[in-house]
């Protein structure tokens, strides 16, 4: 099965991802709509919690904020939705670029706290900021024309979402193949190891923290207009679980693992829909049993398989040419088994 | 309105103060704080929910009865979700608790959800409420459960000092590896922590759910609300967690009563940042060592 590599496995991904909408059911649509938004949380997340080791609790706070950002720009103050999702997508990336000054003094258990309490904070404020969130029942927002391009609104938004998917797919891919992942590995393995390699943690947890909230604040702005609809408990404790199960289903610091990891579980999440505890049980049972028996997720089991699905991050000692930084040979020297 | 507002929130404070006891009793002998420990207190509340009011068995021996099986619901928790990781990173034992959470949860709501799910608890006394001289009101249910919260920590803290199982956790917790050295079975210690853990959570949902009512979700809050406690106290210092939690629900109190009722929700997350940010080693919480 020598044909069965990344690259044909994920172009065939993208090739049925983009005629989907020439066959596909309405339904069928958006789990799939839905699934392109997942993978782009879950890869956001790796970014931070796979790569660079920060153990952080507020991606389902960051999404929920591009989202609500995208949606009461337009509701509130008549932005078009084009304005109002990259303003989604960079209020989402302050606060999570802002969140990496508490992260330079706490780590691992506090930080894991600390953000989990600033989830929750998030959550008070659209419950309870009433006059401008609309409180617990959520609020409208108007569909998104693609009357210039001459397809329906379902249609074009699943477009934007397969664009948005596959370029910020190739951006973490890129990203973490270059110095700036090398450096966020080495602060994952040893953090005072990586400082006395002259890594600025706090210009790369800071980074890390960014691009994460970038990620899931772009993921917020596209799912407001796949729903038209913005309500609190589409971003709460159970979301951030499932990101976290997502994630470490898929492989921990791994971006393919990811894509692998979100599709899985959005599939089972149709599965078990309107079965609250049933889901609960799952996920829980899911993130629990990966941990514990399978901790570098489903990826670990493909790339022991098949031939050509190896990490970049872990083929330097084989690769012809030398690391190009100290970074890469910090990570070499510290790396994990 | 100071009196009331002081009182109502020393004996919620008393309720934070049992939870954080469980969350720091874990975390000085594993140093793991144990994510699934509100939902070891909302099913602890359940329990004593099913076997008062559905088995209608007196409120003292239900609440004992919820404490035991709620030890073992605690022991349960160590088996599967911290003894197999003992040996990994922090992050996996974080998320191994968290899936352990959300399992209980699902199991909590499977069974006493769709009841309406917010489940009332009857009170053990009348409702008529004691005047006190300068304006002081106080529900003689407040007074039942301080009274508890107190025995609780009495029992707590003898349990700690007197027996011999308790003084092998605080060996433990000391030093783990000299503790093995003179023949402690330190696992074992574990899964009796785990254990005395979600006891002290059942035993403070029995004592809470006639003030408030239970919910599949209530445990996530008081788990904010007791790891506040819990960090104010300095995480490591079981009066401190005493002292911590009295003063979360003390200030959660006034929050509410002078500023907002919604504030009630938010005290808790402002006092962990406010901690974590200015302070992390807490009030009363040793020094904390960096490892390299």
């Amino acid at each position: 099965m020598a044909w069965l590599t990344r690259r044909n496995v994920l172009l065939a991904g993208l090739g049925l991802m983009a005629v989907l909408p020439g066959f596909a059911n309405p339904y069928a649509l958006f789990v799939a709509n839905l699934l392109l938004i997942y993978v782009i949380l879950a890869i956001g997340l790796n970014l931070l919690v796979g790569y660079a080791g920060q153990l952080a609790f507020a991606n389902a706070a960051m999404f929920g904020i591009g989202a609500y950002t995208t949606g009461l720009l337009q509701v509130n103050l008549g932005f078009g939705y084009w304005q109002a999702l990259p303003c989604g997508a960079l209020l989402a990336m302050l606060i999570g670029s802002a969140m990496a000054y508490p992260a330079l003094r706490l780590s691992g258990l506090y930080l894991a706290l600390a953000t989990l309490a600033f989830a929750q904070f998030t959550q008070w404020v659209f419950l309870n900021w009433e006059t401008v969130t609309y409180g617990a029942g959520g609020f409208k927002v108007p569909e998104v024309s693609f009357a210039w391009l001459g397809v329906p609104s379902h249609i074009g938004i699943y477009y934007l979402t397969l664009v948005h998917a596959a370029a910020l797919f190739l951006i973490a891919w890129g990203i973490v193949r270059s110095p700036i992942g090398r450096a966020f590995v080495a602060i994952r393995d040893g953090e005072v190891a990586a400082e006395s390699l002259g890594i600025d943690l706090l210009r790369y947890k800071a980074l890390a923290f960014a691009m994460s909230g970038f990620y899931a604040g772009a993921a917020g702005g596209l799912y407001c207009a796949a729903l038209n609809f913005v309500a609190p408990e589409g971003y709460d404790l159970f979301q951030m679980v499932l990101h976290k199960a997502m994630v470490v289903v898929g492989g921990l610091g791994s971006v393919v693992g990811s894509v692998l990891g979100a599709t899985l579980l959005v599939l089972l999440l149709e599965l078990l829909r309107g079965f609250k505890s049933s889901q609960e049980i799952v996920y829980g049972a899911l993130l629990l049993a990966f941990v514990i028996f399978l901790p570098e997720g489903v990826i670990s089991l493909v790339k022991r398989r098949l031939a050509g699905w190896e990490e970049p991050m872990r083929r330097h000692a084989a690769s012809a040419e030398p690391p190009p930084s100290a970074a890469a040979e910090a990570t070499e020297e510290t790396g994990r088994p | 309105m100071l009196g009331y507002l002081l009182f109502s929130g020393v004996t919620t404070g008393a309720l934070y103060a049992l939870v954080a006891l469980g969350l720091v009793v874990v975390f000085k002998a594993t140093t793991v704080v144990n994510f699934a420990h509100g939902d070891l207190f909302m099913i602890g509340g359940f329990l004593a929910y099913t076997l008062h009011v559905m088995l209608q068995v007196p409120y003292v021996p239900a609440l004992a009865l919820a404490v035991v099986l709620a030890f073992g619901v605690g022991m349960l928790t160590d088996r599967i979700a911290f003894r197999p990781l003992m040996k990994s990173n922090m992050v996996a034992l974080v998320l191994a608790t968290v899936g352990f959470s959300f399992m209980l949860k699902g199991i909590g709501r499977a069974i006493w959800g769709g009841r309406g799910d917010y489940l009332p608890f009857p009170p053990l006394v009348g409702f008529d409420p004691i005047m006190l001289p300068g304006d002081i009101v106080i529900i003689p249910q407040q007074l039942v459960v301080l009274a508890g919260a107190l025995a609780v920590m009495l029992a707590f803290a003898a349990f700690f000092r007197l027996t011999r199982a308790g003084k092998m956790m605080q060996a433990t917790a000391d030093n783990a590896k000299a503790a093995t050295l003179v023949g402690i079975r330190t696992e074992r210690v574990y899964m009796l922590t785990f254990g005395v853990g979600a006891a002290v959570a059942a035993a403070a949902a029995a004592l809470m759910a006639p003030l408030t009512l239970l919910y599949p979700d209530i445990g996530f809050a008081l788990f904010i609300k007791g790891f506040a406690a819990a960090v104010l106290g300095g995480l490591t210092s079981l009066p401190g967690a005493v002292v911590g939690g009295v003063l979360v629900g003390v200030i959660e109190s006034l929050a509410a009563g002078y500023i907002d009722s919604s504030f009630l929700d938010v005290s808790a997350f402002v006092v962990i940042m406010a901690v974590l940010v200015v302070k992390p080693t807490g009030l009363m919480g040793g020094r904390q060592l960096r490892r390299v």
